[in-house]
Formats: structure tokens, sequence, C-alpha cells
């Protein structure tokens, strides 16, 4: 039994003993412990170093607004994560954590020579001390700060562990398992609603589980806690969850849960996810979420030994640990005579309680005197005593508002109370309006956007009795909002813990203030001192002061800070803290890993990839990949010791010279059919559609309304009321669903439908002067003869037996096919055919390849050609665009002032001087190199390649009247050199199309 | 995020299965090419941007895949009311109704 | 099993990765029809089940099935054997009641969901209330990024049509959230 234990209290399991390290120390605990409260039990309170001080600190609280007590946890490799409560983390077998923020060691930290040079490190002193010159910013600084900055250490490897999420449905969901929110969830789930509460902790009772004293229905509250959990867990319409924080509350009562799963077991089951995060959409949400303590603010506040009276009930009440030996309580509050009370009980000396009211209610007197507690009446706390643990306090008496000379009593836990804080974060998180209750000096919920019921302390409610009556009434509501009849439970409670109290600024002093270290933010070490200091210079705001002294932006997000914060900056401004503002709560409620949020997108699912019926034999055959869209689509295909330019060059050379294949099956598909299908083309597409026969093709150029095009196909039609549509592999959805806008918001008359078929057909390109010879002997039902299937046309015929729509067409320039067969027949005719083609040297190609290709014959790709400014005069298509059509998508556009002007940009090729420089795609472009800088930037390289054909480099580029610059030399300002090209014409290789008719 | 009642549906759903699709109530002209340059300028680019109650079109692409129309207050983000494309806007009377 | 490419004619059971059985569903002939309400009658004479006119009905014969998944929007499931004859069908009422009936046989892969907690496993990834989807009705939803349609045949038992390239995805999820299941946590 460790030293500060009692044995037998509490509800932690004395019998099961618990070994963990802790700064590579071993040390005892027992089941039920967290770190925090095993440390306790050993008699240890240094647990980490302040952020800008390293000053010693130990925990304050016993929960999940700690500020002080985070450490690191190591789980094994690529497991380690930093900044963890230690007032949170359950210990289990093996657990080992680190304390963090010093160095050498926790004990003697170099760092901690920042509390000797406080004055350096005042408010705003980022902004003061970083300014000049502007040099040192990169060089020093910057280093500087990013080496001192943060608070843990980075986990440095892949986090191995899974990440789970869910969405779940339910009536009424209860954030805080206390007594508000069980006798809500009582209410609520008699009902017959579907209910869901969850709270933070391991075990729910929120202070209950600290109160043991009160009694419940003629029950102890401890008893009364199981008989209500039993209840609960046997209704199957009541989910509770533990280990749970309700972390954001976002619109129409939908709230994010963090549940952590495994981080308090030794041994993890296989598959079990870490984290799980719950996306809940509540029809009722009721918040019981209680109240935070409310630090007082004096010089030295912050020793280890310095915590919350409610903190160290929990320690000795739950936990069965004594936080001290000799205990000196300060409040402002009732609820801290009850700590003082329970310590004396279990045998802690108590030394004194040092009330800053000069009026105590007579009982308490009278029980402090019967245990033997020494009662100052009207003092205050000056400062304390210790280094690495708080060795005395001084308390002054305070008359008339003058202070008395000091008393030094001698501690080692000084336990303090300034009242309670309602939580109200979620609720801030709705922007529900709060209200200021003068007379209590806090923030109670006001008007709500949401449906949701807030009860007990959340609004200001003290006790057992009125929160459980508070939280039946809310449960009550919740339920019969959503349709149920419900009948509310009475809960009689004795041996309650009521009362009042005051807030405080600063605590009066008799000590230099400019001198006084008396904290708000622990962790950021931000003082009194500092708020004031921030006014002076001008803040008047909460949100300036906020960020220029880092109050309140600590990894509790102000729990302890704020109301501090602003009571202070309130009395500095001269304003009520209304007047002055509180700080905006945002998600999350308590830091949440990235994983949580990232759930099963890890690795291979970090984002959805989709795959077409060929991309198997792609990676069989050990092709280089690429995205596009959320496509992967084999990028080419090297040989063994071929780099990417080897192989593209191969696969060109081999397709202009023989035969290519490649998988485009990525191309968007729709399925335009019915009655008013060629008046749907023609009012969609720039290009006239009625007089295309069936079995003919066209390239199709589609435009937004604004004139600029937005994509293009090649376009079948099968017969008269049914069309073939290509799109771009990106564009498909975005075209499918500008067609069904204007289908069937502006033309709902027309009698015609869109059907995405871009997945129900798998599509082999194969283009080359061999690609008749090889697919004729599969074709059946079709003559492939020029005369009888010319160069832009397609057919419903077989291929390989497979029923397919054959196309003939080529995007490269060369005689070319794209067969379209149903996707499970895909790669089942890509080996027939690339078996077959072995006679041909059939070389399979990748989309660079597709690129260089289609570049050589000045063939436009939208989205790298164009940029959504481009008209289709400006890309050299105009002759896409019908002149006789009374109206299309975009027309009215192309006749736009600024459409029509002289000077626009236009695509062109340049050929650099050295044929083989390669230009950079993006490089920007100007006409005269030697003009001052900023040059005068008159277009950019859209497209760049080694043409393997012509045994140069090509690029495409849009310059301003381009066209008009045939022949010019324009350059290209590199960083290290100006390169030089020529305008020319955009189609490099065969310009008279004659290959096509191969 | 949001829950959206689709009009087609007709059931309340969530926001994911939805995607904005820009204000409302704006028609394209018969006859585009009749239109001056500031007409045409007005109906491209000239938009509402207002601070409460907006008119506006979603569709419900991961659902029944129907357009319709939104009226929601930009503020509050709530949702007065949704209504199949084509019906016409929701009076001010009525739109004074729904806010209650 | 290549996941990546199903091209099978049985059902393929995932190895048991936990509670739930998922099962990749044989090909069967898919067709989109598009019509306007109007013409339902006769498009329900043609293809031999009453087309449901509320979005997520579901009918059924011996051998077919039609769900409504738009107010003009139909999916029709029948056997591999009966594609040529439902063409036929339609084509004899197309110039009275024109629409459009596309083959989307392959377009899309089915997973069937079955067991105890096969709601639960679809709760990691789809969003709608699962309660609200009663047995025999379906919809166009979404299952993590992909689009899917789901079909409710049972409390227990669902079906997820995909589109084949999201399929990967969406299969792979369901076999994680299926170990997750097994994992007790």
């Amino acid at each position: 039994m460790t030293a500060f234990r009692i044995p037998g209290k509490g509800r932690v399991n004395h019998d099961t003993a618990v070994r963990f390290r802790f700064d590579g120390k071993s040390y005892g605990g027992v089941e039920g412990d967290t770190v925090a409260s095993a440390l306790l039990a050993n008699g240890v309170h240094l647990m980490g170093r302040s952020f800008k001080y390293h000053r010693p600190r130990g925990p304050v609280t016993a929960g999940s607004e700690e500020p002080n007590a985070l450490i690191g946890t190591s789980r094994g490799k690529g497991r380690f994560e930093p900044n963890t409560r230690a007032t949170v983390q359950e210990i289990y077998d093996g657990l080992k954590a680190e304390s963090q923020n010093k160095w050498p060691s926790l004990n003697f930290d170099i760092g901690a020579v920042n509390d000797r040079l406080y004055m350096l490190f005042s408010a705003g002193f980022y902004y003061k001390t970083f300014m000049w010159p502007k040099s040192f910013w990169d060089r020093v600084y910057e280093p500087v700060i990013r080496a001192a900055a943060g608070l843990g250490v980075s986990p440095s490897e892949p986090d191995p562990d899974s990440y789970a999420s869910r969405y779940l449905h339910c009536d009424v969901l209860i954030v805080g398992a206390g007594p508000a929110g069980l006798a809500a969830a009582l209410t609520a789930g008699r009902s017959g609603s579907d209910v869901v509460i969850v709270d933070e902790h391991t075990e729910m009772g929120g202070t209950l589980l600290s109160e043991d004293q009160v009694q419940i229905a003629g029950q102890s509250a401890w008893d009364w806690l199981s008989a209500t959990l039993d209840e609960l867990k046997g209704m199957n319409n009541v989910r509770l969850m533990t280990r749970t924080t309700a972390i954001g509350y976002y619109h129409q009562n939908m709230v994010a849960l963090s549940q952590k799963l495994t981080d308090h077991l030794a041994a993890v089951p296989g598959n079990a996810p870490r984290e799980r995060m719950w996306r809940v959409r509540a029809n009722q949400v009721v918040l019981a979420q209680g109240a935070i303590e409310r630090p007082l603010v004096f010089d030295g506040n912050d020793r280890p030994g310095v915590m919350f009276a409610g903190a160290a009930q929990t320690y000795l009440n739950r936990y069965g640990v004594k936080v001290g030996e000799r205990a000196v309580i300060v409040t402002s509050h009732d609820s801290a005579w009850y700590c003082a009370f329970d310590l004396a009980d279990a045998g802690v000396a108590v030394a004194a309680i040092a009330d800053t009211r000069d009026e105590i209610a007579p009982e308490f007197a009278q029980m402090a005197a019967d245990k033997g507690i020494e009662v100052l009446k009207g003092h205050t706390v000056s400062s304390t005593t210790g280094r690495l643990r708080v060795k005395s306090v001084l308390v002054n008496p305070v008359r008339n508002g003058k202070v008395g000379a000091s008393r030094t009593i001698d501690c080692d836990a000084l336990l303090m109370c300034g009242g309670w804080t309602p939580s109200l974060h979620l609720f801030s998180h709705t922007k529900g309006s709060l209200n200021w209750d003068s007379e209590a000096e806090v923030f109670l919920p006001g008007d709500k956007t949401e449906a949701c019921h807030i009860a007990g302390a959340g609004r200001g409610l003290w006790g057992i009795a009125r929160a459980l009556e508070d939280g039946a009434n809310a449960g009550s509501e919740a339920a019969i909002a959503a349709g149920y009849a419900t009948e509310v439970g009475l809960y009689p409670v004795e041996a309650d813990r009521t009362g009042g109290g005051v807030t405080h600024k600063e605590l009066p002093s008799d000590r230099d203030a400019g001198k006084a270290k008396a904290f708000i933010d622990f962790q950021n070490d931000v003082t009194a001192k500092d708020i004031r200091l921030a006014v002076r210079e001008g803040m008047r705001s909460i949100e300036h002061v906020k960020r220029y002294t880092t109050n309140g932006m600590a990894t509790d997000q102000g729990k302890l800070s704020n109301m501090n914060g602003l009571t202070i900056a309130a009395d500095a401004v001269g304003k009520e803290a209304p007047k002055v503002g509180l700080t905006t709560f945002r998600p999350p409620y308590t830091p949440t890993s990235f994983g949580t949020f990232a759930g099963y997108h890890k690795d291979a699912h970090f984002e959805l990839t989709r795959k077409t019926p060929i991309d198997g034999w792609a990676e069989e055959n050990e092709a280089a990949f690429e995205p596009v869209s959320l496509w992967r689509r084999a990028w080419y295909f090297p040989l063994s010791g071929e780099d990417m330019h080897r192989a593209v060059a191969r696969e060109c050379k081999a397709t202009r010279q023989s035969l290519g294949m490649f998988d485009a099956s990525t191309l968007g598909k729709i399925e335009v059919s019915g009655p008013d299908a060629v008046e749907f083309m023609n009012r969609m597409y720039t290009n006239p559609w009625t007089k295309l026969a069936a079995g003919r093709c066209r390239y199709g150029l589609l435009l937004g309304e604004d004139g600029y095009i937005r994509d293009d196909g090649v376009i079948g039609r099968l017969s008269q009321d049914k069309f073939h549509v290509t799109t771009t592999t990106g564009g498909a959805a975005r075209v499918l669903n500008m067609m069904e806008d204007y289908l069937q918001t502006e033309w709902p008359d027309l009698k015609v439908w869109l059907t995405s078929t871009t997945e129900q057909w798998a599509t082999i390109a194969l283009n080359g002067p061999n690609a008749r010879k090889l697919i004729e002997p599969f074709v059946e039902g079709q003559d492939l003869s020029e005369e009888a299937f010319p160069h832009m046309s397609v057919s419903e015929c077989k291929v390989a037996g497979i029923p397919a729509r054959l196309f003939r067409i080529s995007f490269t320039g060369e005689l070319g096919f794209e067969i379209n067969v149903p996707a499970r027949y895909g790669r089942e005719l890509w080996e027939k055919l690339y078996e077959a083609g072995q006679q041909y040297d059939v070389c399979p190609y990748g989309t660079e390849t597709m690129h260089v290709l289609r570049a050589e014959k000045g063939y436009i790709i939208v989205g790298q050609d164009t940029d959504g400014t481009v008209t289709p005069d400006d890309a050299g298509i105009g002759w896409a665009v019908g002149k006789k059509k009374p109206d299309f998508v975009g027309m009215r556009s192309l006749k736009r002032p600024d459409l029509v002007a002289e000077g626009r940009k236009q695509l062109v090729g340049l050929l650099t001087d050295d044929p083989k420089t390669l230009l950079e795609e993006g490089a920007q472009i100007v006409a005269d190199p030697k003009q001052p800088i900023p040059m005068k930037m008159i277009g950019h390289v859209t497209s760049s390649y080694w043409s393997e054909a012509l045994g140069r480099t090509i690029a495409l580029a849009v310059v301003e009247g381009g066209r008009s610059r045939m022949g010019e030399s324009l350059h290209i300002p590199m960083p290290d050199r100006v390169l030089s090209a020529k305008v020319t014409e955009t189609v490099f290789y065969d310009p008279e199309g004659e290959r096509l008719k191969a | 995020m949001l829950l959206i009642h689709c009009p087609y549906c007709d059931e309340t759903l969530p926001e994911l299965e939805f995607a904005y699709a820009g204000e409302a109530h704006i028609d394209r002209p018969e006859d585009p090419s009749a239109m001056t340059d500031e007409e045409w300028r007005d109906f491209l680019f000239i938009r509402n941007n207002k601070r409460g109650t907006h008119f506006e079109r979603w569709r419900h692409i991961n659902g029944c895949a129907r357009f319709f129309n939104a009226v929601r207050d930009t503020v509050s983000d709530k949702f007065l009311t949704t209504y199949k494309a084509g019906t016409p806007r929701p009076s001010d009377a009525e739109l004074e109704e729904l806010g209650k | 099993m290549n996941v990546q490419n199903p091209i099978q004619f049985e059902p393929i059971t995932a190895a048991h990765s936990g509670p739930v059985e998922l099962t990749i569903l044989p090909e069967a002939t898919r067709f989109n029809l598009r019509i306007d309400p109007a013409g339902l009658a006769a498009a329900s004479t043609a293809f031999g089940v009453d087309l449901p006119e509320r979005i997520g009905g579901w009918a059924e014969s011996a051998t077919r099935s039609a769900i409504c998944l738009g107010p003009d929007e139909w999916v029709l499931l029948a056997e591999e054997t009966d594609r040529q004859a439902i063409e036929a069908s339609f084509a004899g009422i197309y110039s009275d009641v024109p629409h459009s009936l596309t083959d989307i046989s392959d377009r899309e892969i089915a997973i069937e969901i079955t067991g105890d907690r096969a709601a639960e496993l679809l709760t990691v990834a789809c969003p709608r209330n699962l309660d609200a989807i009663a047995p025999g009705s379906g919809v166009r939803t979404l299952f993590d990024s992909a689009q899917v349609v789901l079909y409710r045949d049972t409390s227990d038992k669902f079906r997820i049509e995909v589109w084949r390239s999201f399929f990967p995805h969406v299969w792979e999820l369901l076999i994680i959230a299926n170990k997750e299941l097994a994992s007790g946590l």
C-alpha cells in the first residue's frame, strides 16, 4: 500500500495492483486509478513543467479540464501520444508515461531559467521581441520559437492504430452522466424513447462518485447509482457510453462523440479500433455537463500541491487518495468546507480554512471547531512557498479593504475554490446566447438555437437534489418533445451539500502586484499582471486580450482561465464582464486525436480510389500509375531498367509505327435517349447534331453559359433517338449534373433522359497503322473497310463474341478504334487483343503516351490546355461551333464584349530554339526578356513533352494574340536562365491527317 | 451537418446526400440572343448575397437526383421550406408564417 | 478472388471476417428506366411487375423486381437470361410511351449483407437513419464517399449496389468494419 492511499476507501479496486512507469521509474497503483491518482497515492505531485516559464506543476483537477499534468504515453512503436492528461489516462500494467517540457529532468529543468527572465516574457512578447531585424526571422527567431514551442513532442512515426466511425440516430442524447444526466436518462428511458447517455469518464456518476455521503431515495449515493445504472442497462432502448466525450455540437442536433476504446487496456483485442467517432443525430439533446471549479488568483497559486478543493475531494472519496498530510483550504465558496471536513475525517491534518468572506454559516464554524480546524474568516492568500511542492502558505486578514500582515502556515497541500463555472461549451457551439448572472458572476444559458435542454449545475443549480430534480424534468421535456409520454420520478435527497459563495478578481495582497506570479492560465503561463498589461497596451475586447496574452489558448481551451481572465480584463477596462465579452468556445471540447477525425480514411482508404476493369492487368504488368480525379490510371508501362522518359518514347514509337493499346475505360459516358435527344444535344453542345446520321460520330464541345469551354468528347449517334456521349474522365459527373440541371429545370418538356454508363462499359483504344488488322478477325456484324466504316463511325456489333459498341475514332492521329464492351468482359477482351496483337508487336501504353500523341496532333485536353477562361476560338476550335444554330448553352456569351475583344490568349504551338530543351508546364511567357521586373506576362505553357516522332520537344501554350504571332520568338524566364521558343501552329505531326485513313 | 427536406422524397435527410446548386428563381432567358450585353451580364453573374432569407437550389444528388428549391436563413442556417423545381416562390406572408 | 474485378457468375462469400455475412451476388440483368410517371401502367405491363410509384418503393414478381429511385427513375432487376426479352418488350411500347431503357447490368456490383448486426455494420458509413428504411424498400444514398443503392430485404438482410469502380472501397470498408464488430469493441 502506497503512503497516501487509504485502505478500502474509494471506488478503486484495492485488491488488484497495477504497475506502470513514469519518467522511467516504476510505481504501483490499483485498478481504477488514473496516472494522476496513482502518482498522488505515491506522494508525487510534480508531473510536468509549464509552457513558457517551465515552472514545476502538478495536477490542479481530477478531470479532463486539467491544464498542468500533461504527459506523454507510449504504447509501443508508433504509439506515442503527447499532451495526454494524467488526470484522465487510466493506468494498466506496463503503461509507460513521461513528463513533458523539461530537460534534462523534471526535477532539474534548464528551461526554468525562463522563470527568472519573466520580465522578457510578458504579454505579447512574441509581438515585441521578434520584430527586427527582418533578416533574423527565417534564420534565428523562427527556428528558436519552433524549438521552444509546443508542449509535448510530436510523434514521428506513422500511427499503426486503426480508428472507427459510426452514425447513430436517437430520440434523446444526454451528455453527462452525473445526477442530472442520470435522472434525465431514467425519465426518458422509462418513456420508451431511444436514449443515448454519454460520459467522458471511466464510470458514470459524475459528482456522485465523489460524494458517497449523500442519501438518495433512502439509499446511499453509490447504491442508488449502481441500481440506476442497472436499470438503465436493462432497458434495450437506452445506450450507455463511457470514456466518450461529446466534442462538438453542430446544426440540427448533430453531436460528435469521441469514444476511447483501448487506451486503458494492457492487451488490445485484434482488429479493435483505438478510438471511434460517433456522429449522433438526436431529436432532443440534454446537456448535463455540470460545472467546473474556478481557481483563485494569488501569487504562487501554481505550485505542485496547490489544487482544487473539489479535486482533492475526488481523489479522496473516489480514488481513496490523500493529496497531502497537512492541508490548508483557501476558498470563497462553501463547497470547499466539505472538502476540509472529508479530509479531516480521513485523517489528514487540516491546518486552516481561510475563507475570503467575513460571514460564514454558523454550522460550518461549529463543524470546523469540532474537527479541530482553525477558521480564518475574511482572509486572503498573499503567497506560497516551496520549489517542487508547496511548503507553506501566507495568509493575511482583510479588514475594510485593507490587507493586514501575513502569517505563514506550513502545508503540503493547498486546496482552493473560487466558485464554480457552469460548463456551457457545447451550448456555445450552437451559438446559444449566454446571460450574465451578475449576482453569481457566472454566465448562464440564454436563448437556444437547437432542440436542447440544459440541466443541473450547467445552468447554475448547485446540489445533488436540484440536479436530480432538474435532470428528471429535462429528460421528461426531451422525451415529450420527441413524442413520448413521461412520468417524472421523485428523488428525495438527504445529506446534500448545497451552498454558495462569491467570486474574486486577484485576491487582495500586501505584496507588490508587479512581482506577483498569480496565474490565470496555468498551461500558457498567463498571469493576472499580463491581462492588465494587455489592457494598458490597448486591448479592449476579450478576443484581443486572449490573442495578445494567449489566455485561454491552452489545451484546456480556457476551461479554468476564461472567467478569471474576463473578470480581471473587465476590471481593467472598467466595464461589466458581459460588455467585454466571452471568447468563443469551439469544437472539440477536449483535445481529440487526428485519428478519430480520420476514422477509416487512412492508408489505402485515405481517399476512395476508382479502378478500371483492366487495372488488375496493368498492375500485374508493372504499370506506373497516376491519379486522374478519383481514378488511378496506368501512366506508363516501364520495361526493366526504363525510366519514364524512355518508356514513353518507346510506347509512342510503337504506336505510331505499328500498334498501341490503351485502357480508356475512365472516359465519362452518358446515354442520351428519347424522342427529343437530338434537340437536347443541339441545345447543350456547340455543334449541330440534326444532320449527324445514325452510325456516325462527331467531336462535341460543351460550354458553360459564360461561353468558356467546360468539356469535350466524341459523341456517337446510335439511332435516331439515342446518343452515346463521352466526356473527359474528370468531367463525367459534372457534365451529367449540368445536363440534368438544364433538363430538369429549364427544359422539363423535352422527352429525353440521361443515364450514366461510364461504368457499364470497359473501353479499349487501339491506335496505329495495324489497328484494323488486329481487330478485323474479332469483329462480327460490321464491315471495317474504309468505305463501310470510315473515320468517325460507330457501330453496335460483336467483338470476340461480346456485344460491343465499336467506334472508329482517334486521339492520336493514327488509325484508331475504341471498343466498348460490358465491363465484366473488359479484361478478358484486353488479354485476347494483347495476345493476338503480339504479331504486330502491340504496345500497351498509359496516360503519358496518350498525352504526348495527342499533343503532337494539337488535340486539347480540357483542364490542361484550358482553364475555365478559354473560348472555342481561343482554343482554335471555333470550327466546332455551329454557326447557324438559334441557341445553345453559352452561345450568347460568345458575343460578350470581352470575349470578342482583341488580344485574348490563344492556343498556339511552341518550339524551343534548342530542340532538346523541355519547357515547364505552367511556365510564364514574356515577349521581351530584357524588360524590367515585374515583367508583363503574356501567357503560359499548358502542355510540354518530348516528341519521339519529331525527335525534339514540343509545347502548347496560351499566348495573348497568339495566332498573329506565328514565327515570332517568345521568351520563358526560368530561375536559372531565359529560354526562347518560336510560335507555331498547334498541329506538329501529320498536319494533313493522312494517317487517320491508313 | 444540416438536415434537408427533399420535396420529392418527402423525407428529411442528411446534408451529405445533397449538393448546393446556386441561387434559385433565375430562369434562363427564352431568347438569349435578344438580350443586351448588360441584361446578359446580369443573368450570368449578378446574384443576391443576402443576409437572411435566401432562395436557393439544391440537388438531392445522392438520392432521388432531383433539383429543388429551398428558402434558408443565411444567418441561422435554418431552412424555412423546400419546394419542387418549377413551383412559384413562397410569398413574403407565407415565409413569415414559416419563420414562426 | 480478385476483389478489384470480380468477374464471377456464382455468389462469393467473404472469408469469415466477422459476425455479418458479406456476399458478392452473381451478375444479373439491370436496367435504368426513365419514364414519365404517366406511362407507368404501360411500363408495368411491359416489365410484368407493378412499378412502385413512391420513391423508395420496391416491388417484385417471382424473378423480377423494380425499385423507384426518383420521380421518373426506376431500376429493373431480372435474371441474366431475360435481358433481350425485356428490351424487346419495352421497344414495343416506345412509340406510344417514350422512355429510356438503358442497360446498366455491368455498371454495378451487388453485395448482400446478412445477419443480426447487418444494420449496425452499415452505420459505419451510411448517414441515413436505417430504421427509416422499412424492409421491402430501398434508397439511393451514400456509403462513405460512394453513392450506392441500398435495399432492405428484411430487418437483418440488406443489399448494396455500387458502381464497379467504387466497389473495392466499399467492400474493403465492410470487411474492416465486420472485423471491428468481431473484435468486441
